[in-house]
């Protein structure tokens, strides 16, 4: 089972949520999939126990064999190869290591070469939770590849939360790939609601089944709640802000630690998740 | 000699446009015949890659000098390689204006990027 905790904005709370839910479960492992700001290690302190690099390939020119027909610049989506009529430039930070330019080469002029971009890492928790992560070296576009292997190196674990990046971007996306169900971590305030609805396009059109919470409740005024009933969308539960826990987090404690009654109210929650996923794939 | 010129319109007399990559047009005027023509700019709603698609219709249009409001670091080692050296347009109004001030030898030449680009993977 694959669920996937995401919100639109940062800083609603999908870290929270997550690691707590994550933290609760004996068996589960927990992704960190924001690779450009990972956290969730500090409060899961793992110790480490896999470390990898992630490298990325970009097309360098074989310049005895092209013949600069352009068939790959034209080729290129992202537009990281300029060619002229006697020189192609490939760019290699825009290139998005599809492969496709060597593909549409008649002239086998475009080679590979290898980049890294970042690295994964994944350990025991202090929990029993296992916990995996990455990190996208800084000024690097794009974490995709970093969350594929997050997701290769977990696909047979039986139960996996993922903490997903913030917004809708193709890192985003790729967290959401094969995701049996999301969870939309939102605050009541109006941004908190305005990020949400693009989150909720994006998981309309990626066909994922999902219900919404609300963290920080009692703050901010009623639209998400409006908003909610609107589109027919299920509030799954509802953690309150409270001064203690986020004293607790920013020292690095999951709110499950010391508050029994927020405890509660997650395995509820991890209750609630469970049922609607076997009502929906059956026991999975 | 083809200047390549940021517009935001189709005539000498347009404002100059103050973005490169995303600019509405390229005007490219030949010095030596007077005469020039205009492209809508493919690059304008790129979502990724605009310098480089830009410095791509330099290329096509047979550019052998911009003058641009900045250029990104990106956009300016292409351009190092297709050997089209940049020139910074600064206060300048029109087009015209930026032509008349590259001619009167007022403009800098850009050896610095400006700020990065904003693509998303």
């Amino acid at each position: 089972m694959k669920i996937a905790v995401l919100s639109g904005k940062g800083g609603t709370g999908k870290t929270t949520v997550s690691n707590n839910l994550a933290a609760l479960l004996p068996d589960a492992t927990l992704i960190d999939c924001d690779v450009e700001e990972p956290n969730s290690h500090i409060f899961m302190n793992p110790e480490i126990n896999l470390e990898e690099d992630v490298q990325v390939c970009f097309p360098v020119i074989n310049e005895e064999n092209c013949i600069h027909c352009r068939k790959c610049a034209t080729f290129c989506n992202y537009n990281a190869i300029i060619a002229s009529s006697n020189m192609t430039l490939p760019m290699k930070e825009i290139c998005h290591d599809c492969g496709g330019c060597a593909l549409v080469c008649e002239y086998d002029a475009i080679n590979y070469e290898y980049r890294r971009i970042g690295k994964i890492f994944s350990g025991n928790s202090r929990f029993s939770t296992k916990l995996v992560y990455g990190s996208l070296k800084t000024g690097e576009l794009s974490g995709v590849k970093i969350i594929n292997r997050l997701k290769e190196i977990t696909k047979d674990d039986p139960l996996v939360i993922l903490d997903s990046p913030p917004g809708t971007s193709c890192s985003t996306v790729a967290t959401l790939e094969g995701c049996d169900y999301a969870l939309i971590v939102t605050e009541p305030t109006p941004f908190g609601v305005s990020d949400m609805k693009m989150v909720v396009e994006m998981l309309k059109e990626m066909k994922i089944p999902f219900a919404v919470v609300i963290n920080k409740a009692g703050l901010g005024d009623n639209e998400v709640f409006e908003y909610c009933r609107s589109e027919n969308l299920k509030i799954m539960g509802e953690f309150p802000f409270d001064q203690n826990i986020a004293q607790a987090y920013a020292v690095g404690k999951l709110a499950i630690e010391v508050n029994s009654e927020i405890r509660n109210s997650y395995y509820a929650l991890w209750e609630r998740i469970q049922n609607k996923v076997e009502a929906l794939y059956g026991n999975k | 000699m083809i200047l390549a010129l940021c517009s935001t319109g189709k005539e000498l007399q347009s404002r100059v446009d103050e973005r490169f990559g995303r600019t509405a047009f390229f005007l490219f005027y030949n010095t030596d015949t007077a005469e020039s023509i205009v492209i809508e700019n493919s690059a304008k709603e790129a979502k990724g890659g605009a310098g480089a698609l830009a410095v791509q219709q330099l290329v096509d249009n047979h550019a052998e000098l911009l003058i641009a409001p900045e250029v990104g670091p990106q956009a300016l080692e292409a351009l190092n390689k297709f050997k089209i050296p940049a020139y910074k347009q600064g206060v300048v109004t029109t087009v015209q204006d930026a032509i008349k001030a590259w001619e009167n030898k007022t403009l800098d030449s850009i050896k610095d990027p400006g700020n990065k680009g904003l693509h998303k993977a």
